[in-house]
C-alpha cells in the first residue's frame, strides 16, 4: 500500500458546469481527464492524500483583496468565488495543521486579475491566489509569503497586486513577454519603491525545456527563497509550459513539473492555467500530486514524451545561465540600492493602460503609493475604464503607520467630498474595515 | 415463499417468510470449519413445518469468501497486469505470480502501446509451469477499452481454468481497486464454485426447487448461477443483512440512521429519502480497497459485551471483549451488566451485574450508581460521536458542479433505528442523546435473515460514450458497440436503461418490480483547437438497493 510521505490535502473542484464559452479554452472538459487520470491511478486511496470541497469565497474574501468597480457581483460569477474558495480551503487546511500541503486544482485560473478589476482578462476576473494570500494573513499569523509563478504567462495580475508589497515576494518564470501575451514581466520590473527585489521576473525564451526550467529553480529561484525565508511558499502551478500546450511554445514536460514541485517544495500549490486537456493535464497533474506527496514519481510520463525532440537547444541552455547571474545580481545588489528613491511621505506616481482581452475593456489607472519607511504605505488608485467612469480606491495596508492610516482617511473623505468619483472604495486593513462611497 | 439465511460470526440465522408475514425461523451455531453443514441445518430446522415446494426463492448471504480472504487460505493467482505511465504498479503487487508487460491505453481508450503478446505468452508458460491455474488480467484504462484484456485472455486461453478480467467488475475508474479486486475474484473462485455446488444439491435435497440468489455487500443480490465468475461480490454482506432487514421491517423515509447493536461492536448505516447510501467507491477487505459496491456502513467498538475500564477515576467501554457480561456468567463488568444496574434492562443474571458494577467500587471514589451511569454515558457519546462524523463526512464529499455545490442535498438524519440485543435498554438513552425519534423493530433478532430473504437483484452500470471515436462502452456487463457521430445524452440515458434491463434478463432477472434509475449523467464537449469534435459522455445507472415490492408492506409495523 502506498504511503504519502507528507500528508496531501486536494481541493478538486472543476466547475463541470461552467464555461467561458463552449469552444473557449477555459470550459467544462477542461479538467475532465485529469479526473479520470487521478481516479484510475487511486490516487485518493493513497495513505496521506484527501480530497476536499472548496470553500466559496465570500464579498467581504474579494472585497479585502481587490478594488472592484462598481462592486463584486458585476465582476464575478459564483464560479469565480468558488475557485477563490478552493484556494482558501487549501491554505486553511495547511495553516491548521490537518495537512502538511495542499493542492488547489480548480478553474477558472486568476493570476493575470489585477488590484482593480473591471472586468476578466486573460481568462481571470479575480486573483485567487491573492485573494488567499490575504485570506491568510487576516486570519492567521503570518508574515512573509513567497509566490513562485510557474504559470507560461507572466502573472501580470499577481506582480501588480504584489508591486508595493515587501512582504510578498513574487517571483514569475515565464515566456518571455517579447514572444507572448501579457507582453510584460522582464527583469527589469522588480517591485515598488517600498518593496524594490521584492518581485523578480525570470523571463525565459521560447523551446526551454525541463534542463533550463529545473536549472533555473534549482540555482535562482532557490537561493532567492533561501534568502527572503518566506512563512509560506505557494506555488501558482499553471501548466501551459507544456510541450503539446496549444497557446504557448515551450518543451516543459510532466516529469519536469513533478521535478520542480519536487525541488521547489511549496507548502501550496494552486492551478493556474494549462490548456493542453488530453495531452498534458492529467500527467502533469498526477506528477505534481506524486511530488507534493512525497510519492515515486518517476514512472509519470505523457503518451507521446520523446525526450530525443524535447532536448534544450545548448545556445538555451547558455543564455539561460547569463540571465540566471543577471536576475540574482537583481535580487542580491541592484534592488538594495535606493538612488533615486522619493524622500519618505512623498507619492511614487504610475500611470497605466490596462487592456481586459477577455471582455474588450480599456482601463486608465493612476496609481499613487506613499513612499514610508514606516510601513507599506497608503496606496490611492484612480481609475476609469469603458465600462466604469471614474473611481477611486484606497488601502490602508496591514500594519499601516499613524501617519499612513490618517492620510488614508484624509484622500478617502477628500474623494468623497468632492464628486469626482462614481464609485469610491476602502480598503482598511489596520481596522478591517472593507467599505463602498 | 422466500427463505432467507446469513450466516453470521457466532450464528447462521435462517428466515421463512410468506404473505402472512414471518413464518419460521431458526437459528443455529455457524460451524466456520463447514460453513455448508450450517447453512443445511438451519434450512433444515426452518423448513420443519413448511412445504419446501412452495419456496420460489432461496437468499443466501455467507461468510465464506471474507473468511477464505482474511485467513489467506485463497488459490495462488497469476496477476497479469499492464499499466502505461502513472504509478509504478509494482505498488500494487498481489500474490506471488504478478506481472506487469507492456501496452498502454489512454484515458480516453486509444490504444497507444501495443500489448506486449510475446511477453504474456512467456508469462502464462511460466505460471502454468509454476502449477498457477487461475489467472486476473488487468489492464489499465481497460473500462474505456477492454481490448488489451481480451487479448490476454485469448492468449492464456486453456492454461488456466479460470481468468477475472478487470473490465467485468466495474465501470469504475481506478487501476488499485480493479487489481485487488481481480486478484481476490481468481483466488476465491475455485473454493466458491465448490461450496456453489455443493450449496445447491443441499438445498435441492431439502426439496426446494426456487431459484438461489446470493447477497452482496450492496445489500443487493445476484443470482448464485450468475455469481460463479465473480465471486468478489459475495464478500462482506453481512452489515448489508441487516440493514435489509431493516428496510423490511420498517417504513423507512427521508433521512435515518441504523444502528445495529452487537456483542462487541455497533454498525451503523446511513439511509437519504429512504434508501439505504452506498460507500462510493467500494468496500475494503484485508487493508485492500477493492471495487466491490458496498453500503455505506461503519463500525464502532462498542457493544452489549465491551468490557468497562476504569482508569485514574475514569470510565470508558470497549473496544476489547473480554468474555460474556457477568449476567451470562462472565468475570467482567460489561455495558450490559451496567443496563442491568441502572434497571434499564433485566438480562440475564441481574444480581450478578450489581455485584460486578459493585465490586468496581473499591477501585474509584465513585458508588456503584455513577460507575454504570459513567459507562452508559459514554457508550452512547461514543455512538453519538461516530454518527456525527459518518453523516459529517457524507456532508462534506467532494461534489464537482457548482450547481451541487451551491444547492446538493445535505443529510439531515431524524429518525434513530435501532437494533441488537441491547437495543430495547438503550433506546430511550440514544433518543434522549440524538434528540430524534427512535424505533426499534419487532423482529430485530432476525433482521439479518429478513433481510437476506428480501433483498432484490441489484446491479450498476456505467456507460461511456465517445461520438468522436464512435464508440460505446459499458465494461461490466460487456457491452461495445458502434455509435452515430450525433449521439446525444439522451439517448446515452435511454441506452444505459434498456441494456442494464437487457442485462437483468439474460441473467434470469424476470421481475419488473426492478427500479432502474439514473445515478448521474454528464455530456461534454470535446475541443480541439476551437472546434467541437465530439461529445464525451458519461451515464452511471443502477437498479437500486431495496426489497422486494410483493413482500415489502407484509412486515411493516413500525
Ligand atoms: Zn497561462
Ligand atoms: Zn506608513
Amino acid at each position: 500500500m502506498l504511503k504519502a510521505k507528507n500528508k496531501l490535502g486536494i481541493v478538486f473542484f472543476p466547475a463541470f458546469d461552467w464555461a467561458i464559452s463552449p469552444t473557449h479554452p477555459e470550459r467544462e472538459e477542461r479538467l475532465l481527464y485529469t479526473q479520470d487520470q487521478l481516479n484510475e491511478e487511486g490516487i485518493f486511496d493513497i495513505d496521506g492524500i484527501v480530497e476536499y470541497k472548496p470553500d466559496v469565497a465570500t464579498v467581504e474574501d474579494i472585497d479585502r483583496t481587490h478594488f472592484c468597480f462598481p462592486d463584486v457581483d458585476h465582476v464575478t460569477t459564483e464560479s469565480h468565488l468558488i475557485s477563490a474558495g478552493g484556494a482558501i480551503k487549501s491554505a486553511k487546511l495547511v495553516l491548521d495543521g490537518e495537512m502538511d500541503r495542499s493542492f488547489a486544482l480548480v478553474r477558472p485560473p486568476g493570476h493575470h486579475a489585477m488590484k482593480v478589476v473591471h472586468g476578466a482578462r486573460g481568462f481571470c476576473n479575480i486573483n485567487i491566489e491573492a485573494v488567499m494570500i490575504e485570506y491568510i494573513r487576516e486570519h492567521y499569523n503570518v508574515k512573509k509569503i513567497a509566490v513562485v509563478d510557474t504559470d507560461c504567462h507572466h502573472g501580470d495580475g499577481t506582480q501588480d497586486i504584489y508591486w508595493h508589497d515587501p512582504d510578498v515576494l513574487y517571483i514569475s518564470m515565464h515566456q518571455d513577454g517579447r514572444t507572448l501575451y501579457p507582453g510584460s514581466g522582464f527583469m527589469q520590473e522588480t517591485g515598488g519603491p517600498n518593496a524594490l527585489g521584492k518581485t523578480i521576473n525570470i523571463p525565459l525564451p521560447p523551446t526551454t525545456g525541463d534542463e533550463g526550467f529545473n536549472y533555473v529553480i534549482d540555482n535562482v529561484v532557490m537561493p532567492i527563497l533561501k534568502d527572503f525565508n518566506a512563512d509560506i511558499v505557494i506555488n501558482s502551478a499553471g501548466q501551459d509550459n507544456h510541450y503539446s500546450d496549444p497557446i504557448t511554445n515551450m518543451n516543459f514536460s510532466a516529469q519536469g513539473y513533478a521535478r520542480l514541485n519536487d525541488h521547489l517544495n511549496p507548502d501550496i500549490a494552486v492551478l493556474e492555467g494549462g490548456y493542453s486537456i488530453k495531452g498534458a493535464l492529467p500527467y502533469i497533474n498526477l506528477g505534481i500530486v506524486l511530488a507534493m506527496a512525497g510519492v515515486d514519481y518517476s514512472y509519470v510520463r505523457e503518451p507521446d514524451y520523446k525526450y530525443k525532440d524535447l532536448k534544450q537547444d545548448p545556445r538555451i541552455t547558455k543564455y539561460l545561465k547569463k540571465m540566471s547571474e543577471q536576475v540574482l545580481r537583481i535580487y542580491f545588489k541592484d534592488s538594495k540600492d535606493d538612488t533615486g528613491k522619493l524622500m519618505p511621505g512623498n507619492y511614487d506616481v504610475r500611470k497605466k493602460e490596462i487592456y481586459y482581452d477577455t471582455d474588450g475593456i480599456r482601463e486608465s489607472q493612476i496609481e499613487s503609493i506613499m513612499v514610508c519607511e514606516d510601513c507599506r504605505g497608503v496606496l490611492k488608485i484612480e481609475t476609469m475604464s469603458s465600462v466604469n467612469p471614474l473611481c477611486l480606491g484606497v488601502e490602508i495596508p496591514i500594519n499601516a503607520c499613524e501617519r499612513c492610516i490618517s492620510e488614508g482617511y484624509r484622500i478617502l473623505n477628500d474623494g468623497i467630498e468632492k464628486e469626482r468619483f462614481t464609485h469610491v472604495q476602502l480598503i482598511d486593513r489596520v481596522k478591517k474595515k472593507y467599505q463602498r462611497y | 415463499m422466500l427463505l432467507g439465511v446469513d450466516v453470521g460470526g457466532t450464528h447462521t440465522d435462517a428466515v421463512v417468510i410468506g404473505d402472512g408475514g414471518v413464518l419460521a425461523f431458526a437459528k443455529v451455531v455457524t460451524r466456520h470449519d463447514h460453513l455448508l453443514s450450517s447453512v443445511h441445518e438451519a434450512i433444515e430446522k426452518v423448513i420443519e413445518n413448511i412445504s419446501p415446494e412452495e419456496i420460489s426463492r432461496v437468499n443466501l448471504s455467507t461468510t465464506l469468501t471474507t473468511n477464505a480472504i482474511i485467513e489467506n487460505k485463497i488459490e495462488d493467482v497469476c496477476v497479469i497486469v499492464s499499466a502505461g505511465p502513472g504509478i509504478d504498479p509494482g505498488y500494487y503487487t498481489m500474490g506471488k505470480h504478478f506481472y506487469n508487460v507492456d501496452g498502454e491505453i489512454d484515458h480516453r481508450g486509444s490504444e497507444i502501446v501495443l500489448i506486449d503478446v510475446k511477453e504474456v505468452e512467456r508469462v502464462v508458460k511460466k505460471s502454468h509451469k509454476d502449477g498457477v491455474r487461475v489467472f486476473a488480467a488487468v489492464t489499465k484504462f481497460c473500462t474505456r477499452n477492454p481490448l488489451h484484456e481480451n487479448i490476454i485472455k485469448d492468449r492464456i486461453a486453456d492454461q488456466a481454468d479460470f481468468v477475472t478480467m478487470g473490465h467485468l467488475l466495474s465501470g469504475q475508474l481506478n487501476f488499485p481497486r480493479r487489481i485487488a479486486t481481480a486478484y481476490f475474484n481468481s483466488a476465491v473462485w475455485r473454493l466458491y464454485n465448490d461450496f456453489a455446488d455443493a450449496i445447491k444439491s443441499s438445498i435441492e435435497s431439502h426439496g426446494i426447487t426456487g431459484d438461489i440468489h446470493v447477497l452482496k455487500a450492496d445489500g443487493g443480490t445476484i443470482p448464485m448461477e450468475y455469481s460463479r465468475k465473480t465471486p468478489v461480490e459475495s464478500i462482506l454482506s453481512g452489515p448489508a443483512a441487516s440493514v435489509m432487514g431493516i428496510v423490511g421491517l420498517c417504513n423507512i423515509s427521508g433521512d435515518s440512521i441504523i444502528l445495529d447493536i452487537g456483542g462487541t461492536s455497533t454498525d451503523i448505516a446511513v439511509f437519504a429519502d429512504g434508501a439505504p447510501l452506498v460507500e462510493r467507491e467500494g468496500i475494503e477487505l484485508n487493508a485492500n480497497p477493492t471495487l466491490v459496491r458496498a453500503l455505506k456502513t461503519s463500525s464502532i467498538g462498542i457493544g452489549g459485551d465491551s468490557a468497562i475500564h476504569l482508569q485514574d477515576n475514569r470510565i470508558s467501554v470497549g473496544p476489547s471483549r473480554l468474555g460474556p457480561a457477568m449476567a451470562d456468567g462472565g468475570s467482567i463488568p460489561t455495558l450490559i451488566d451496567a443496563l442491568n444496574y441502572t434497571g434499564h434492562s433485566s438480562y440475564g443474571d441481574i444480581d450478578k451485574s450489581r455485584a460486578g458494577i459493585e465490586s468496581m467500587q473499591a477501585k474509584s471514589s465513585m458508588d456503584a450508581k455513577t460507575i454504570a451511569r459513567s459507562a452508559i454515558d459514554y457508550s452512547v457519546t461514543m455512538i453519538y460521536n461516530e454518527v456525527q462524523r459518518i453523516v459529517e463526512s457524507i456532508n462534506q464529499r467532494p461534489v464537482y458542479t457548482i450547481h451541487e455545490l451551491l444547492s446538493g442535498k445535505k443529510v439531515e438524519p431524524g429518525h434513530l433505528y435501532i437494533m441488537g440485543g441491547p437495543a430495547n435498554a438503550m433506546e430511550s438513552l440514544l433518543s434522549e442523546k440524538f434528540n430524534m425519534q427512535t424505533e426499534v423493530p419487532e423482529h430485530f433478532r432476525v433482521a439479518n435473515a429478513i433481510g437476506a430473504a428480501l433483498a432484490r437483484t441489484t446491479v450498476e452500470i456505467e456507460l461511456f460514450a465517445d461520438t468522436e471515436h464512435c464508440k460505446l462502452v459499458i465494461p461490466n456487463i460487456n457491452v461495445m458497440k458502434k455509435i452515430s457521430i450525433d449521439y446525444t445524452l439522451d439517448r446515452a440515458k435511454q441506452d444505459a436503461i434498456e441494456m442494464l434491463r437487457d442485462h437483468l434478463h439474460t441473467i434470469g432477472i424476470n421481475e419488473d418490480e426492478n427500479d432502474v434509475e439514473i445515478l448521474d449523467s454528464s455530456s461534454f464537449n470535446m475541443v480541439r483547437g476551437f472546434e467541437t469534435t465530439g461529445q464525451n459522455i458519461r451515464v452511471r445507472c443502477q437498479v437500486k438497493p431495496g426489497v422486494m415490492h410483493r413482500y415489502r408492506d407484509i412486515l411493516k409495523q413500525c
